[in-house]
């Protein structure tokens, strides 16, 4: 056969960005919007497997096909973060709306080309991170905190969306609560109640508020009472639970009835941390050793 | 040691930097050494004793973590200066740190007055100065870059390290900037990116920044197209400070909105 000599660039980029624009329009036509639910465990780890596996698959190919090798430079970095950048362009200048509607751009996260071109940014920024671990060389501890830091962090944070729980509890005076309400409007039992002792609210002088804080009691399943004061910036935490103080009755101010929390578990969040850990600690890197070498003005002369 | 004798070891620390700063623009390393580390040693004095006179870390209230980064900032600057001696960097961080000392000595309550519960948090300042920094860096970058444009002919290959240099080093900080908020909105929101308009267009000006640097590495020799991406992505990051406060799309639907009524 012979070998194709045409060396693939930007233009090649493009079009895989214009077939994933395509593909997901066919999708979020057939199907309608994505729907993140789908991914609840262990779907979630499957997808891992498989996006790790097709990087991997990639990478081992990269000699024999030329895409994959064309995705492993930074021809496929830029074609791929210009297409994500265009679309999340288009989502910052429409309204996004929480829910309903069926326009396709005002719901930008479920808008399946926004999901696939991310989803290529994220296999173009693994390959790179794999290419260059693999070389085992200390110089290359930046490039792959920088790199392997936004996948862990992206694809965690993505795909743990579906096991992250986010749920509203009401709680009144003298009538400990067992019952919240999930971002879907269900009734759920997190396994654990809340008696609210006393809520607080401060105001300054112009009336702008000062402090929110709600003094409460978490009884948990296995019978042990947890006392403590939650405001805003200082959830309490327990049992994988963390529990913010999230609202209360905003015309009685600090003669409220009721406290509202806001209580979060998301099993995904370490890995979501380490990520974010290792983007920081590559952000250091950058400015300290990533940065080309400067050209003094001695150095011209 | 008290707030009381602050102003005196905030004057002699300026005064050293200031000193230094000078020197950088003569070119005379030892001397800008020994200045900024003279100023930095007498302001950190002031640190321990208010350390050892509170009993515990001064790191809780507001004026005490604007003292930090009045420490901080010229700290900052003498490692970058150690680096790529910039010259101007060093004025810039002296100047930058003056303005917080003032604000401390001015007006030592200015936060702990209305400070909303949402930005009660030790993440605040980090978050915010961070931010700042970058959008400094950033907004050299691009002023190089809009020189470079006009400026036709002739090589530009120190212009173009330049901004480079500039760039990555205010990529790095934008990248902590939105990491430490995210870290921060976790604690105050309960989740660390909503996509809410502030965070989406922080996500653009990212991916703006990224591509620049990605097409620096692939396509050295065409700066023109690179100083292009530039401009575009410093657009994006006026939209993402104060611009999505005009943009319709963007019009309360913010939580990063925090004007009084």
């Amino acid at each position: 056969m012979e070998r194709n000599n045409h060396k693939w660039e930007f233009r090649e980029g493009f079009l895989i960005g214009g077939c994933l624009l395509a593909a997901g329009l066919a999708l979020q036509y057939i199907l309608g919007p994505v729907d993140w639910r789908w991914l609840a465990a262990p779907v979630n780890k499957i997808v891992l497997a498989l996006l790790t596996g097709l990087i991997a698959v990639i990478f081992l190919l990269r000699k024999k096909v030329q895409a994959f090798e064309w995705m492993m430079h930074s021809y496929a970095a830029v074609s791929s973060l210009a297409c994500a950048l265009a679309l999340t362009l288009v989502m910052g200048l429409t309204t996004q709306k929480p829910s309903g509607g069926l326009e396709w751009l005002s719901q930008m996260i479920r808008f399946w080309p926004f999901v696939l071109v991310w989803t290529w940014v994220l296999i173009v920024d693994g390959l790179a991170a794999l290419n260059h671990f693999l070389r085992m060389r200390a110089s290359e501890i930046p490039f792959i905190l920088n790199h392997l830091g936004v996948f862990v962090a992206i694809v965690a944070a993505t795909l743990g969306s579906a096991d992250m729980q986010q749920l509203q509890m009401q709680v009144h005076y003298g009538k400990p609560e067992n019952r919240a309400l999930s971002e879907y409007g269900e009734v759920v039992d997190p396994g654990l109640a809340i008696e609210l002792h006393e809520f607080t609210a401060e105001y300054y002088p112009d009336n702008t508020p000062k402090l929110f804080a709600s003094e409460i009691t978490i009884h948990t399943r296995d019978d042990s009472h947890l006392r403590g004061t939650v405001l805003v910036n200082k959830p309490m935490k327990v049992d994988g639970w963390k529990i913010y103080q999230a609202g209360y009755d905003q015309a009685k101010g600090s003669k409220s009835p009721y406290s509202i929390f806001l209580l979060v578990k998301d099993p995904w969040l370490p890995a979501v941390y380490a990520g974010i850990y290792m983007m920081i600690a590559g952000a250091l890197c950058l400015m300290l050793f990533m940065a080309p070498k400067p050209i003094r003005k001695e150095d011209e002369q | 040691m008290s707030w009381d004798s602050f102003i005196y070891f905030a004057l002699a620390a300026v005064l050293c930097w200031s000193t230094g700063a000078y020197f950088a623009w003569k070119g005379k390393d030892g001397k800008v050494w020994f200045f900024t580390l003279a100023g930095l040693a007498v302001f950190f004095a002031f640190i321990i004793g208010m350390w050892v006179s509170l009993e515990r870390p001064p790191l809780r209230t507001m004026g005490e973590t604007r003292m930090w980064y009045s420490f901080f900032l010229p700290l900052a600057g003498i490692i970058v200066y150690g680096r790529w001696r910039y010259k101007w960097i060093l004025s810039f961080s002296t100047l930058l740190s003056l303005v917080f000392i003032c604000v401390n000595v001015f007006k030592p309550g200015i936060h702990a007055k209305s400070l909303m519960p949402a930005l009660q948090s030790p993440w605040f300042a980090p978050h915010v100065i961070v931010y700042m920094f970058a959008y400094a860096l950033l907004g050299a970058a691009t002023l190089m870059a809009i020189y470079m444009l006009f400026k036709k002919g002739k090589s530009m290959d120190r212009e173009l390290n330049i901004c480079d240099n500039l760039v990555y080093v205010g990529l790095a900080f934008l990248s902590i900037g939105m990491l430490f908020g995210a870290l921060w909105a976790k604690e105050a929101w309960g989740h660390y990116w909503a996509w809410d308009p502030k965070e989406t267009w922080a996500a653009i000006t990212w991916l703006c920044y990224l591509t620049f640097v990605h097409y620096r590495h692939i396509r050295p020799a065409d700066w023109k197209k690179a100083c292009l991406i530039l401009l575009l992505a410093f657009i994006c990051l006026q939209i993402c400070w104060w611009g999505i406060n005009y943009l319709p799309s963007a019009k309360g639907q913010s939580i990063h909105t925090y004007s009084t009524r």
